[in-house]
């Protein structure tokens, strides 16, 4: 501390002190630059990139999940598939602001509410849906939101290109892409497992026209509900299975319970006379009744202190023939107790298949409502279809049984390679086969189903009109009517079961009011068989064959015991069988 | 050489000589960095800030120079004047000035936008520099003498805080402490200083205005106010990531090409530039501002006079915390301020400011040699 005139002393030490401050300063900067840069590199390493639904590692890890197996019509023709769809998850102890985003996002979302949002957004979770399967536009409100916590997911969303079609068979999935109806539950391990497509026997032509002409025979007669089924005969492969009303399965939740019934497989119904074809079938395997029997229709028939009688009484004595050809419940019944009633017919309905379940490859399986206690009423109604309730394809598949080769058919929803192996149960002879393809040829040729008739094919059938039970507990109603056809083609040489069933149809002009199956389900099946017939490969009918078939049928004159007026009486002949 | 450079008269030749070359050339370096960051948040084009940035920048570059050249002891002559020119200057911009953002802070020359606050920042080192120059030790010793510099730090920052710009204040009081320690100020006189402030932070935080409160908490918490005030550090900090270490290249920034990034042409340039250019890009704009810091504080080490030194190492400091800060803002270390990134930020006052004072600063080494006494009418 000199007293320089510059202030020399205080220079210097101000000068030193100075400096040691500068540098400490400059360290102290140095440090400030430091720890900035290295926040930049730890903010650069560390956090996550910005996700985009188009990068590389979000495609791989979707595609290393599995796609559940596609399903195909029996010609490989794509009936449910796989799409990818973007889904928006969050975690919502990530986000922010929870509430606020919840109200952003339902802001932008269709569908989605804030509220909910906000109760899914609670605090804890890591996890949160926020809505699946966004639009473009709405992933990219979404990405322009810009927040934090949300995250894309690539999932598999199931698609059926075909709609409507075939959904009573297909069922749908839910959303976390898991079988929730139809052969989607019935085969879901399969389907989830195995990612070779399923191959259903479903021929998606005749689908498309056997629904189409059953949608307008429903509306036309405003049908409450309709079943078609088109069956191989043989194979028991289902070719087609419609049930209407029906839904669209890429949104089921839209359906309606009415809509998702399947009136095929799942509804048990009294079918009413077709049963009189399982009837007949039995009389004659019973060999207690033939083709040149005759019954007495004169009167109703008295069982107990029921009466029983006929719609459209001739009220005379009937062939076998006639019975059936007519559909006389009289005739029928008395058929059925000659052939051993009760117990015979327990025993031939075990033996069909119809007092259990059906095994298909679906869900909706209804179990047979047969009477617990075969008294002779019992017995009687039985015989015409009453009494006893079983599923459309119950049916169909006894018929198949009944009119080819004489065992049973299983029905089955899976394309089968050639002819089952497993040894089949035998229902009837081949006999009672010519026989009972005879009966339902004449049904359609001068009987209840001649709507049915068509020039290129031979068809055989049977009409049935069946009371439906009343709203009450017990008894019908009288009003609503399960109007139906069973028909078979070509009869010569049966190749396919078509069943139609119509649940309370109106009769209209067309029909003079009247709803008899003949009427009303009759002309859809003959219109579907005139057109999946050509798409099937089946040659039309020889004339040859139509010759035989009336070769066997011999015109006599007879009265009709109500009016008094003569008419065609039907009897068989042995020619040429 | 030597002889001529001690002497008071320098012709215009030789002080152009003496220029530090190293340091004018990097700062167009930095300018040029800034015109593509400008360019690239106008989503590539010239308009409306990478145009003007330039046109500013040559301007400035030019003034710089003039700067450099002119007589050390004029501006140590003027400093005080200069100083309370900027004062009234703020005064009027407290009154009268135009409102822009909620807060007083530009003075509408007309021409040109005037913000007295970033200007202050610049004088105030003047006006230290100039008082602390002509302290004795002893004097500084004193605490009574003290009040005469922390009215001068004072003053301007209350002005500032009223319009109000607690970013700049805060730069104010720090440039201001900073030259005070340089110029010998006691240890415990900082340490009291600082417990003082620590115990008006109640009082300061009543007067706060609300968005400055926001700052505050959304720093503390960032992701309470997503979509509010913690919104620029949640998108700047996504970017930073999304960058990592090459960038997404030129123009190809998603956070700040789609907008996300707030204010990216002013505070959040260098997030832009950190996400285009990747940790590297960021890196080695770091590294120029560090060299510059330290050039400056080279500068002020050699230079020969009290003023000089204080007046240069005032520059740098006020130029590192601008950087320093602005960076530990956007990497989420310090809540949001707003002070722009010198030199690259759009934005007149703050380029000027940075160029008038690299001026002084060119000045002071191109007359390091030159002894200055200690009051100017000693010339």
């Amino acid at each position: 501390m000199t007293g320089d005139p510059d202030g020399g002393g205080r220079a210097l030490t101000a000068v030193e002190g100075g400096r040691l401050r500068v540098r400490l300063l400059a360290a102290i900067f140095a440090l400030a630059f430091l720890s900035v840069g290295i926040r930049l590199v730890d903010m650069v390493s560390d956090a996550t990139p910005v996700r985009s639904a188009a990068s590389g590692d979000e495609a791989a890890r979707a595609a290393r999940v599995p796609a559940r197996a596609e399903i195909r019509d029996r010609n490989g023709i794509l009936l449910a598939t796989n799409v990818q769809v973007l889904s928006l998850t969050a975690d919502p102890s990530e986000l922010p602001d929870p509430d606020a985003a919840a109200e952003l996002l339902a802001a932008r979302l269709a569908g989605v509410e804030a509220a909910e949002l906000k109760r899914r957004f609670t605090v804890g979770r890591r996890f949160a849906w926020v809505k699946r399967e966004l639009t473009p536009a709405e992933q990219r409100a979404v990405l322009e939101l810009g927040l934090p916590g949300l995250d894309f997911r690539i999932s598999q969303r199931r698609l059926y290109p075909q709609r409507r079609l075939a959904s009573h068979v297909l069922g749908f999935t839910g959303v976390d892409n898991q079988g929730l109806a139809g052969i989607e539950l019935a085969m879901d391990r399969r389907l989830r497992e195995t990612p070779e497509p399923l191959v259903t026997s479903l021929d998606i032509r005749v689908q498309e026209v056997v629904r189409e002409t059953l949608l307008r025979a429903y509306r036309r007669f405003r049908a409450i509900g309709a079943c078609a089924i088109v069956l191989d005969a043989r194979s028991g492969e289902l070719l087609s299975l419609v049930s209407l009303p029906d839904f669209d399965p890429n949104a089921y939740e839209r359906a309606r319970p009415a809509e998702r019934e399947n009136r095929c497989t799942g509804g048990v119904y009294e079918l009413g006379s077709l049963f009189k074809v399982i009837t007949a079938a039995m009389a004659l395997e019973s060999g207690e009744v033939g083709l040149h029997d005759r019954f007495n229709a004169s009167e109703p028939i008295r069982i107990g202190r029921n009466r029983i009688g006929d719609d459209h009484a001739k009220a005379r004595w009937l062939t076998v023939p006639e019975i059936f050809a007519f559909s006389s419940n009289v005739g029928t019944v008395q058929m059925a107790f000659a052939a051993g009633g009760a117990a015979s017919q327990q025993a031939f309905l075990e033996r069909l298949g119809m007092t259990r379940p059906l095994e298909i490859e679906l869900v909706q399986r209804g179990r047979p409502l047969v009477p617990r206690r075969w008294i002779d009423i019992v017995s009687a109604t039985v015989s015409f279809g009453h009494g006893i309730a079983v599923t459309p394809l119950h049916f169909a598949a006894a018929v198949a049984g009944l009119s080819t080769d004489g065992r049973r058919v299983a029905p089955t929803l899976l394309r089968r390679d050639g002819p089952p192996k497993e040894p089949r149960v035998r229902l009837v002879s081949e006999r009672t086969v010519r026989d009972l393809r005879w009966l339902m040829w004449l049904v359609v040729e001068k009987g209840t189903g001649t709507k049915a008739r068509l020039p290129a094919y031979l068809i055989g059938g049977k009409t049935g009109t069946a009371d439906k039970p009343g709203k009450g507990r017990r008894g019908y109603d009288g009003e609503a009517v399960i109007a139906s056809f069973v028909g078979v083609f070509p009869i010569e040489d049966p190749r396919y079961v078509v069943l139609v069933t119509l649940d309370d149809p109106e009769g209209d002009e067309g029909t003079f009011g009247f709803r008899y199956g003949g009427w009303t389900a009759a002309p859809v099946v003959a219109t579907i068989v005139d057109r999946i017939g050509p798409l099937l490969g089946v040659a039309p009918s020889d004339p040859g064959a139509r010759q035989r078939f009336f070769a066997r049928l011999k015109i006599v004159p007879a009265m009709n015991g109500r009016t008094g007026e003569m008419e065609e009486g039907l009897a068989a002949l042995d020619a040429g069988w | 050489m030597r002889g001529r450079l001690r002497a008071s008269e320098l012709s215009l030749e030789e002080k152009f000589r003496a220029l530090h070359w190293p340091f004018v050339l990097l700062v167009p370096m930095l300018a040029m960095i800034g015109y593509a960051v400008l360019y690239s948040a106008a989503g590539g084009s010239h308009e409306p800030w990478a145009w003007r940035h330039a046109v500013r920048f040559t301007a400035g570059f030019f003034v710089m120079l003039v700067i450099a050249l002119v007589d050390i002891r004029f501006w140590f002559r003027w400093a005080y004047v200069i100083f309370a020119g900027t004062l009234v200057l703020l005064v009027a911009v407290d009154i009268a000035g135009s409102f822009s953002k909620g807060a007083q802070r530009w003075l509408n020359l007309g021409f040109f936008q005037l913000q007295p606050s970033e200007l202050a920042k610049v004088t105030l080192v003047m006006a230290l520099a100039r008082f602390l120059h002509a302290a004795r030790l002893e004097d500084i010793a004193r605490p009574l003498f003290l009040l005469v510099p922390l009215a001068m730090i004072g003053l301007p920052a209350a002005l500032v805080l009223l319009q109000p710009d607690l970013g700049t204040a805060v730069m104010l009081i720090a440039v201001g402490g900073g030259m005070l320690f340089l110029g010998g100020v006691r240890w415990w006189k900082f340490a009291l200083a600082g417990g003082l402030v620590a115990a008006a932070l109640p009082v300061l935080w009543a007067n706060l205005r609300d968005y400055q409160r926001q700052r505050v908490l959304t720093f503390l918490d960032p992701e309470r106010d997503p979509l509010g005030a913690g919104y620029h550090i949640i998108q700047s900090k996504i970017a930073l990531g999304s960058g990592g270490m090459f960038g997404r290249g030129f123009l190809n920034g998603t956070q700040s090409q789609l907008d996300f990034l707030p204010e990216k042409q002013t505070d959040f340039a260098f997030t832009l530039l950190a996400e285009e250019s990747g940790f590297v890009g960021a890196a080695l704009v770091l590294t120029l501002y560090f060299v510059i810091v330290f050039l400056a504080f080279l500068v002020g080490m050699r230079a020969q006079s009290h003023f000089g030194r204080l007046l240069a190492l005032g520059v740098g400091l006020n130029f590192s915390l601008y950087v320093i800060i602005n960076v530990a803002m956007i990497a989420g270390l310090i809540p949001v301020v707003g002070v722009p990134l010198p030199l690259i930020s759009y934005g007149g006052t703050a380029m000027m400011t940075t160029l008038l004072g690299f001026g002084l600063l060119l000045s002071v080494d191109v007359h390091r040699q030159m002894r200055i006494p200690r009051y100017p009418s000693e010339l």
